[in-house]
C-alpha cells in the first residue's frame, strides 16, 4: 500500500509535451470527447444543415409568372403550386413507389438475412456478405443499364419468356394498365424492379443485424410455448427484427423517393420527385419550386419515422 | 453523368446570380493559353478520336495550343443551362432554345469578333442570327447547326414516311402493326415546337406562326396533340445513346431524332433512316458561348478560331450528320464532307427548319405568348398523363 | 405409473461429437430430478432432447409414455425456463406470462387474469405492465418461471436457472422453487453444474460426464456412496485416494473417497501426515494434508486444537466414512 512513498526512485518524473497533454485529456474526459465529435459536429451543422436550411429558405420564394426570375418575398405559392394536379402526381407516384419498393424489399430480404444471420458460418458467411456488397462496388448507372438490357423488349428476360414459350403471360401482364407497358423497360414494373435490385442490400444488413441480435433462445421459447415456426415468426421474430426493417426502409424509401436516373432510364418517362427536381432547378432557374420538391421526401420521412415510432417500431432496441 | 442537386447548389446559385449583375468587359486581347479549356457540349459534338479514331478535332488543337481540352456532356438544353449556372466551364455549345436564357442570365460573355480572324468565313444567314446577336452585340461563333430528323426503321416502312403524323396520331404502319408504344418523342418542353410545327400544316386556323411563340389557344391545341400522343410513346427518350438502345432492343418504329443517333444506328448495320417531313422540322443551330467568368479567356478565343478553321466543322458534320456554320468546310477537303453530303445533311433547307428558341412572354408575332417557364411544367404534366 | 420422461439408448452426435453417447434413463412423475456434470458433459443436451430443441441420432425419448420422435417442441407437454430466461423484450411482463396462452387462442381477460395469478404466484405481483429490460435478475428468472408454469406442463425443464444470479438469491431461489414443485406436484428437471443445488433440491440426481450417466441416485448415494472416482471427485471436494495409496495403507484393493468432514485428528494410531496449509472457513477449518506423499483436505469443526502448518499430525476416520470403489475409471 504505501511502496510508492518508501520507494527510493519517485515513479512520477517530469512529463513530456505529449504526456502532459494526455494528463490533461485524462483528468477531463469532456474536453477529450468535444475534441473528438466537434469537427464532424461542425461538418454536419455547417455544411449540411446549413444547405438544408438555404434549401429550405428558397422555398418560400415564388417565381415570377412573366419573366422567370426568382421573386425574393416570403410566400407560400410556391408550396401551393405543388398542390397542382400534375406535380400532386408527380408526389403520389414517387411516395406509391417507394412504398412498394420497400415492402418488397423486406419481403425479399427477411429470408436471405434469416439464413446469414442464422445458419451462415464461416465461408459461407464471407459469400452471402460478398454476394451482398458485390453489387454495390459496380456503378450504379452500369446496373440500370444492365437492367435495361434484361427488361427489354428483345431483351434477356423477353428471350427467356419466348424460351419457356410463356410469352402470352408476360403479354398478359403488361396488357395490366398502369404496371404494365410495351415492355418491362417502359413499364413501372421494370422501375420498381431495378429500384428493388439496387436497394436491397440497404435492407438485407441492417436486418440481418438486427436478427443477429435475437439470441436463439427467444425462438425457442416461444416454440417451448406452443408457438408453431408461423406464430413465432409473426408474434417473435418479426418485431424483434423491426428496427432493422425499418432501418432499411429509411434507406429504401428515401433512396427511392430522391433517385432521379432510374426512372429516366427505366420507365414510362413519367416524372418522379427527384427528377422533378432536377428539371424545375435547372429549366428557366425556378429554383423555388424545386426545393419545395426537395422539402416533400424530407416531410415524408419525418411523419413515416414518427408513424413507426408510434407504433412502437424502436421499442425492441 | 449528372451532377446531383444538392441543397448548397441552391445556395451558390444565388450568390452567382448576385455576382452575375456586375457588367462584362469584352477582351480585347488574347495572350498566352492558360493550358486547360472545360466545354459543355452535346454528346458527340467534341471528339479526340475515342469513339471512332478517324474523328478527331481536338488531338491537334491541344498540340498547337497547350490547352487540354475536357468535355462535359449535357443531353438537354435544360442540362446545359443547369451546368453553366453551377459554373468552371469556359465554354458551352448551346441551342437557341439555351442561348438567350444564358445572354439574359449574364451567364455568358460578349465575343469581340476582332480577335476571331476566320470570323468572315462564317455563312452569312448566322452571322447574326437572332439566338446569338443580342442588341448589336455577339454573344458567340456559331458551331453546327442541323434539322430534328425524323428517324425510321426501314423495316417497319419501306418507304420514308412523309408527314409527322406517325408519331403523333394513333394509325396503323406500313407492317399493318399500330404505332401504339413503336414511337418516341423527345424528353424536352422544346418537343412542345414540334408539335406546333404540326398543327402549322394540319390546323391552319390556329394561325401559328412560330412553333415557338404560341398563345394560349395555340398552346393548349399543342398540349392536346402532346397527349394524344402520350398514349402512343412508351418511352421518352432523353440520351441518344437510350434512344439507340431502343431502336437497338425494344423494336421502335419512328421518332424524332437527331442525325447523330442515325449515323452511329447505321454504322453498327440497324435498318433505320431518316428523313425530314412535308411539314418540315424544328431544328437547332448551335453557338459556341463563353462563360462570364470563365477561368481560360486565352483558350477559349483559340478554340473558337480552331473551330472555324481546322477539320472540326467538316468531319464534325460528317460525324453528326449536321451543317457546318463554314461552307468552305463543305467543299474545300480540309477534312470529310463533300457538297453532296451537305445537301444530304439539309444545308440547303435552312429556310424550312424552325430553330429552337426559348418561347418569352413578350413575343414578336403576337401581343402575349405563353413563356418557356409554363412549357416545363405542363409538358411534365403531359408525360405524367395529365 | 408411467414415467414422466424416459430415454432409451439415446444418443445425439455431432459428426464425431458424441455430445449424448447412449443414455438411459427414467424419470418419476411427480419427481424433482436434477441432472448435474460440468460443461459439456451432456447434460444441457439431454434437457434440449427433452424439450424437442435437439432431435436424438439414435433411441427415443418417450414423455408420458407416448415417443418424441416426430413430434415438434411447439406439441410437447412440457416447458422450459431458459438459463438466459429469453423473455420476448418487446411484451411487457404480463404479454410475456400469457404468450403461450394467446398462441393457444385464449381470449384476452382469462389469459390477462392467468398471468396475474401466475405472477402472484412467483411473488410478483403488480409487475405486470413493466418491461423484462426494468426488471433485476431474480425478477427476471421469476417471469421465466410463472411464463412456464401458467402452461400447466406435466414436465417443467429448468436450464441452470439460478446460474446468473448472486449467492444470497440463489439460495433462497431453491427453497422456493423447491417448495413449488412440492405444491405444484409437477415433474422438475434440473439442469445444473452446481452440486450444492443438485444435492439439496433434488429428489433424485443423475451425474453425467462425458455424454453419459455415471451415477444416478439420491443425493446420499451420490454423495455418501459415489460409484466411480469422477462423481467422487465432482461432487463436492471429496479426496480421492488412488489405489496405490489405498494399497500402500492397507486400506483396500481399489480408489476409495472420503470426505473432508469426515477426517478427524487423532492422537494415536490412524496414519501420520504433514500439516501443509490452514484456512479459516468461520464453522470449521480446512488443513491441507499431506498423506504420505498425497494432498488431501481436512475439515475440522471449530473447538478442537489446531496443529500448527508445517507440523506432524495423525489422522483417522471411521472405517463406515471411506467409500471404496468397484470401478476404477
Amino acid at each position: 500500500m504505501t511502496s510508492a512513498d518508501t520507494s527510493p526512485a519517485s515513479p512520477v518524473t517530469a512529463p513530456d509535451a505529449a504526456t502532459r497533454l494526455s494528463d490533461i485529456l485524462w483528468r477531463r474526459p469532456r474536453l477529450l470527447i468535444a475534441l473528438l465529435i466537434g469537427p464532424p459536429l461542425a461538418w454536419l451543422g455547417i455544411v449540411y444543415l446549413g444547405a438544408l436550411f438555404a434549401l429550405l429558405a428558397q422555398s418560400f420564394f415564388s417565381i415570377d409568372e412573366f419573366s422567370g426570375q426568382i421573386r425574393y418575398e416570403l410566400t407560400l405559392s410556391t408550396y401551393a403550386e405543388l398542390f397542382r394536379a400534375y406535380n400532386l402526381d408527380i408526389i403520389l407516384r414517387t411516395v406509391a413507389m417507394a412504398a412498394s419498393v420497400t415492402v418488397a424489399a423486406a419481403i425479399v430480404a427477411f429470408p436471405i438475412a434469416y439464413y446469414a444471420a442464422r445458419y451462415a458460418t464461416g465461408r459461407w458467411k464471407a459469400i452471402f456478405y460478398l454476394g451482398i456488397m458485390l453489387p454495390l462496388w459496380s456503378s450504379y448507372l452500369v446496373k440500370v443499364y444492365a437492367w435495361k438490357l434484361i427488361l427489354a423488349k428483345e431483351g434477356i428476360l423477353g428471350w427467356l419468356f419466348e424460351t419457356l414459350h410463356l410469352t402470352w403471360l408476360l403479354e398478359a401482364y403488361l396488357a395490366i394498365p398502369g404496371i404494365g407497358g410495351n415492355s418491362l423497360s417502359v413499364s413501372w414494373t421494370g422501375t420498381f424492379l431495378v429500384f428493388l435490385y439496387v436497394w436491397l442490400p440497404f435492407m438485407i444488413l441492417p436486418v440481418q443485424a438486427a436478427l443477429e441480435r435475437v439470441p436463439p433462445s427467444m425462438l425457442e421459447a416461444s416454440g417451448d410455448l406452443g408457438a408453431r415456426p408461423g406464430q413465432t415468426l409473426r408474434h417473435v421474430l418479426i418485431p424483434l427484427a423491426l428496427p432493422g426493417i425499418i432501418a432499411g426502409s429509411i434507406f429504401t424509401f428515401s433512396l427511392t423517393l430522391g433517385d432521379y436516373i432510374v426512372p429516366q432510364i427505366v420507365g414510362t418517362s413519367a416524372r418522379m420527385i427527384g427528377q422533378a427536381v432536377y428539371q424545375y432547378q435547372g429549366t428557366a432557374g425556378n429554383i423555388p419550386l424545386a426545393a419545395a420538391f426537395a422539402v416533400v421526401p424530407i416531410l415524408i420521412m419525418a411523419v413515416y419515422l414518427w408513424i413507426a415510432k408510434r407504433k412502437g417500431a424502436f421499442d425492441a432496441l | 453523368m449528372k451532377k446531383m442537386l444538392r441543397g448548397a447548389t441552391a445556395m451558390t446559385l444565388a450568390l452567382s446570380v448576385a455576382q452575375a449583375a456586375l457588367a462584362q468587359e469584352m477582351m480585347t486581347e488574347i495572350g498566352e493559353g492558360e493550358g486547360e479549356l472545360r466545354i459543355v457540349a452535346w454528346p458527340g459534338y467534341i471528339e479526340r478520336g475515342e469513339t471512332d479514331e478517324n474523328f478527331d478535332w481536338v488531338t491537334g488543337f491541344e498540340e498547337a495550343t497547350g490547352c487540354m481540352v475536357r468535355v462535359q456532356t449535357a443531353n438537354t438544353s435544360d442540362e446545359m443551362v443547369a451546368l453553366m449556372n453551377e459554373g468552371g466551364f469556359d465554354l458551352v455549345t448551346a441551342s437557341g432554345d439555351a442561348s438567350l436564357r444564358m445572354v439574359a442570365g449574364d451567364r455568358v460573355q460578349p465575343i469581340n469578333i476582332g480577335l476571331i480572324p476566320s470570323w468572315n468565313m462564317i455563312d452569312d444567314r448566322l452571322k447574326q442570327a437572332p439566338w446569338h446577336y443580342v442588341d448589336g452585340t455577339h454573344y458567340g461563333v456559331p458551331y453546327m447547326w442541323g434539322p430534328n430528323v425524323l428517324m425510321y426503321s426501314t423495316e417497319v416502312f419501306p418507304e420514308a414516311p412523309t408527314s409527322w403524323s406517325v408519331v403523333f396520331e394513333p394509325q396503323d404502319l406500313p407492317d399493318g402493326q399500330p404505332n401504339e408504344g413503336r414511337v418516341q418523342a423527345y424528353d424536352g418542353p422544346i418537343h412542345i415546337a414540334d408539335a406546333a410545327l404540326y398543327l402549322m400544316t394540319h390546323q391552319p386556323d390556329l394561325g401559328i406562326e412560330s412553333p415557338y411563340e404560341l398563345n394560349q389557344e395555340q398552346y393548349d391545341a399543342a398540349l392536346d396533340l402532346l397527349r394524344q400522343q402520350r398514349t402512343l410513346v412508351s418511352r421518352y427518350w432523353h440520351d441518344a445513346f437510350i434512344q439507340i438502345d431502343d431502336f437497338q432492343n425494344e423494336g421502335m418504329a419512328a421518332s424524332g431524332s437527331w442525325p447523330f443517333q442515325v449515323n452511329l444506328l447505321q454504322g453498327g448495320g440497324a435498318p433505320v433512316a431518316s428523313t425530314i417531313p412535308e411539314e418540315g422540322a424544328t431544328g437547332w443551330a448551335d453557338t459556341t458561348m463563353m462563360h462570364s467568368e470563365a477561368d481560360h479567356p486565352n483558350c477559349a478565343y483559340m478554340w473558337m478560331e480552331h473551330t472555324l478553321t481546322s477539320n472540326l466543322m467538316s468531319d464534325l458534320s460528317v460525324w453528326f450528320g449536321a451543317n457546318p456554320a463554314v461552307p468552305d468546310a463543305c467543299t474545300d477537303g480540309r477534312g470529310m464532307q463533300t457538297a453532296e453530303g451537305c445537301t444530304t445533311n439539309g444545308f440547303d433547307d435552312f429556310e424550312r427548319i424552325r430553330f429552337w428558341q426559348t418561347p418569352v412572354t413578350q413575343c414578336d408575332s403576337q401581343e402575349q405568348c405563353v413563356p418557356y417557364y409554363r412549357w416545363v411544367s405542363d409538358y411534365i404534366g403531359v408525360i405524367g398523363g395529365r | 405409473m408411467t414415467a414422466a420422461v424416459e430415454f432409451r439408448r439415446v444418443e445425439r452426435h455431432y459428426g464425431e461429437v458424441r455430445a449424448v453417447d447412449g443414455v438411459d434413463l427414467s424419470i418419476a412423475q411427480g419427481e424433482f430430478f436434477a441432472m448435474l456434470g460440468p460443461s459439456g458433459s451432456g447434460k444441457t443436451t439431454c434437457l434440449r432432447l427433452i424439450a424437442g430443441f435437439e432431435r436424438p441420432t439414435g433411441g427415443e425419448v418417450a414423455i408420458m409414455g407416448a415417443p418424441m420422435g416426430d413430434v415438434p417442441p411447439y406439441r410437447r407437454p412440457v416447458n422450459t425456463v431458459f438459463q438466459d430466461y429469453a423473455l420476448f423484450p418487446h411484451l411487457n411482463v404480463r404479454d410475456n406470462v400469457a404468450y403461450g396462452l394467446m398462441i393457444a387462442g385464449q381470449g384476452r381477460a382469462p389469459r390477462r387474469r392467468a398471468a396475474d395469478e401466475a405472477l402472484e404466484m412467483v411473488a410478483l405481483p403488480g409487475y405486470g405492465a413493466r418491461k423484462p429490460s426494468e426488471l433485476s435478475g431474480g425478477q427476471r428468472q421469476r417471469v421465466a418461471l410463472a411464463r412456464a408454469l401458467v402452461m400447466q406442463p406435466k414436465v417443467l425443464l429448468l436450464d441452470e436457472p439460478l446460474g446468473a444470479l448472486d449467492l444470497k438469491l440463489r439460495e433462497a431461489m431453491q427453497e422456493e422453487l423447491k417448495a413449488l414443485q412440492r405444491r405444484l406436484g409437477i415433474t422438475f428437471v434440473f439442469v445444473t453444474h452446481d452440486q450444492g443445488e443438485a444435492l439439496s433440491m433434488a429428489d433424485r440426481v443423475a451425474v453425467f460426464n462425458d455424454g453419459r450417466i455415471v451415477q444416478a441416485g439420491t443425493p446420499e448415494d451420490i454423495y455418501y456412496r459415489p460409484e466411480a472416482p469422477f462423481v467422487a471427485d465432482f461432487v463436492g471436494s471429496s479426496n480421492l485416494l488412488p489405489p496405490e495409496v489405498t494399497r500402500r495403507l492397507g486400506l483396500g484393493d481399489g480408489p476409495a473417497a472420503l470426505r473432508p468432514e469426515a477426517v478427524r485428528l487423532v492422537s494415536e494410531g490412524g496414519h501420520a501426515a504433514r500439516v501443509t496449509g490452514l484456512a479459516f472457513l468461520g464453522t470449521a477449518t480446512r488443513l491441507s494434508l499431506d498423506l504420505d506423499g498425497h494432498r488431501m483436505t481436512a475439515l475440522i469443526p471449530r473447538g478442537a486444537d489446531m496443529p500448527a502448518e508445517g507440523s506432524d499430525v495423525r489422522i483417522g476416520w471411521a472405517p463406515d466414512d471411506l467409500h471404496l470403489m468397484k470401478v476404477s475409471a
